[in-house]
């Protein structure tokens, strides 16, 4: 299990898909209202991580521990229920349903219907309830599932590849967004967008095929200058 | 009171229309009609709110209906308790089968369904003949007693019991569309990986739905049963297993008057068709390719579609007349 102090600890951690290994002993830690980046080049198995992570992909061996329980083994919905929700990449929601129905899947599953702090952080949610969710522009759709993930205060937030082919003015507020969410929450995010994550992140795992090769901790480091040669 | 009448006046019409047509059309076809539709709901439900193509419904429905046929040929004569008894048959043959089945991808759902149909078929024919009576099947109809209020032995007051079961289980299935129970088959139909990462077991809501769906469709066998007097292997007969898919895409899948519409058509072009020529189902199988080559939504969803469209110009017309100009 996780000492106390942290909320997430992964400890060596391999993946593969099948026989093609994917993860090499990862070794990482979050920590309370931290947020931390993970940066590496397409392929690198950033993704695959966070699926590691949440459940969706069984581990080789390591393991992934939060306060008082093991991740290792359990389902992905499991997972969620344990307060660790992943935003996926590909901003798929589900589409038949509308923007209310949306948010009252996450709300049934996390027992949590007080809807304010998502239409706080996503004020256009709120004008958009009735709209089937298959209607939605990218910003939209991402505003949604993180809105949705947000329900039943997790208590981490693994959050992949956000603002890939959205406005500049949506990924201004989407960086307001996290840094408020991160004074509840822990959240991990894989980004190509290095100004976001330099002016997001409290630290910087580099990934490269599949193995964690630098750790960038200092606001030196955490630069877009340092953090360019990783992807 | 408005919201009432809003929610139920599509069910209030449409069996008002059925209760109408009672009076123009062959008794035997309405009941038909009624106990058909209600065979098809499940299907219905599985293929559109689940995303569960069966080719197996024929042995949910045989469930009902031997359950109800054992009760009334070998234990009573009331045809409520023999109804009771099919449909919770029914209820414990999904429960024990959904745990096998809901784990399987939807084409391995549909094959082996399908085997369950052809299993239950031999069973009944074959392995369990002395308790079945084989193809003979079981005659039950003079066993059956007369009932107060709604005496199910009388085709006319049978078509009222089935009119109120249908007009029940159609608020039933309504009622579950609009519940999160109902979003959430969606949403696993809709992409079964991303439900799971809001906090949801795939499999709990499918197996649900799976009972809830085969539970209505072994009503139907009861009501067969009751309706008939009789019950044989016929009645899960391999080749009758596409009839309640047949009809769910003619209808309009996952549609909730679809079944309703699709019975109606399916049992109205056989009757029409058979008596001008044999081949009936020929017909049936141009209309469907006709249907998915033109129109995925089948005739309810279709006419739903366009009368939507139709309304929507209607609306903005007018907004644009009242616009100053």
């Amino acid at each position: 299990m996780t000492n106390s102090f942290s909320s997430l600890e992964v400890i060596q951690l391999n993946a593969a898909y099948g026989e093609s290994k994917v993860l090499f002993d990862i070794n990482f830690k979050v920590f309370p209202n931290e947020i931390v980046a993970c940066v590496g080049r397409n392929g690198s198995g950033k993704t695959t991580l966070l699926k590691s992570i949440s459940g969706f992909i069984k581990l080789s061996s390591g393991e992934v521990n939060i306060p008082n329980h093991n991740l290792v083994g359990l389902h992905p919905f499991q997972i969620a229920q344990l307060g660790i929700k992943y935003v996926p990449q590909d901003k798929k929601v589900f589409s038949d349903l509308t923007v209310r129905e949306n948010l009252e899947l996450g709300s049934y599953a996390s027992k949590d219907y007080n809807w304010e702090p998502v239409f706080n952080y996503f004020p256009k949610l709120k004008l958009l309830l009735d709209r089937k969710a298959g209607f939605l522009s990218g910003g939209e759709r991402q505003m949604l599932m993180i809105g949705r993930a947000i329900l039943g205060a997790p208590k981490l937030l693994l959050i992949d590849e956000p603002t890939e082919g959205l406005a500049p003015s949506i990924v201004t507020h989407l960086r307001h967004v996290f840094t408020e969410l991160s004074k509840k929450t822990s959240i991990v995010i894989v980004e190509q967008n290095l100004p976001l994550i330099c002016a997001l992140a409290n630290r910087v795992y580099a990934i490269r095929e599949g193995r964690i090769v630098a750790e960038l901790t200092t606001p030196d480091e955490i630069t877009p200058n340092v953090c360019e040669p990783y992807l | 009171m408005l919201n009432a009448w809003r929610w139920w006046r599509g069910i209030i019409i449409a069996f008002s229309l059925v209760a109408i047509g009672r009076l123009f059309l062959p008794l035997p076809f309405v009941n038909e009609v009624l106990i058909f539709s209600i065979y098809t709901i499940g299907c219905n439900f599985l293929l559109g709110r689940v995303g569960f193509i069966s080719f197996g419904q024929p042995a949910y429905l045989a469930i009902g209906a031997y359950g109800t046929a054992f009760y009334l040929f070998y234990f009573g004569t009331n045809p409520y308790i023999g109804i009771l008894a099919g449909v919770t048959a029914g209820f414990i043959f999904a429960l024990i089968v959904a745990p096998l089945f809901v784990r399987l991808r939807s084409d391995y759902f549909a094959l082996v369904n399908l085997a369950l149909a052809v299993i239950i078929f031999y069973m009944m024919q074959k392995v369990l003949v002395k308790i079945t009576k084989g193809d003979n099947g079981l005659w039950f109809l003079t066993n059956i007693t007369s009932t107060p209020i709604l005496d199910l032995t009388k085709p006319s007051d049978f078509f009222i019991f089935a009119l109120l079961i249908a007009i029940v289980l159609w608020a039933f299935y309504k009622y579950v569309d609009g519940t999160i129970f109902g979003a959430c088959c969606l949403a696993t139909k809709i992409n079964e990986t991303k439900f799971q990462f809001l906090g949801y077991s795939n499999f709990r809501i499918r197996l649900m739905a799976f009972v809830i769906a085969n539970t209505s469709t072994a009503l139907a066998g009861c009501l067969y049963a009751v309706y008939l007097g009789s019950v044989s292997p016929e009645i899960t007969s391999p080749s009758r297993t596409a009839d309640p898919i047949v009809v769910t895409i003619l209808g309009g899948v996952g549609t909730l008057f679809g079944p309703l519409v699709g019975t109606i058509a399916y049992t109205g072009l056989r009757d029409v068709i058979s008596k001008m020529i044999g081949n009936w189902e020929l017909f049936i199988g141009f209309i469907l390719v006709f249907i998915m080559l033109t129109n995925s939504s089948g005739l309810y969803g279709g006419a739903e579609n366009a009368l939507n469209k139709w309304l929507e110009k209607a609306r903005v017309s007018n907004l644009n007349k009242k616009k100053p100009k």
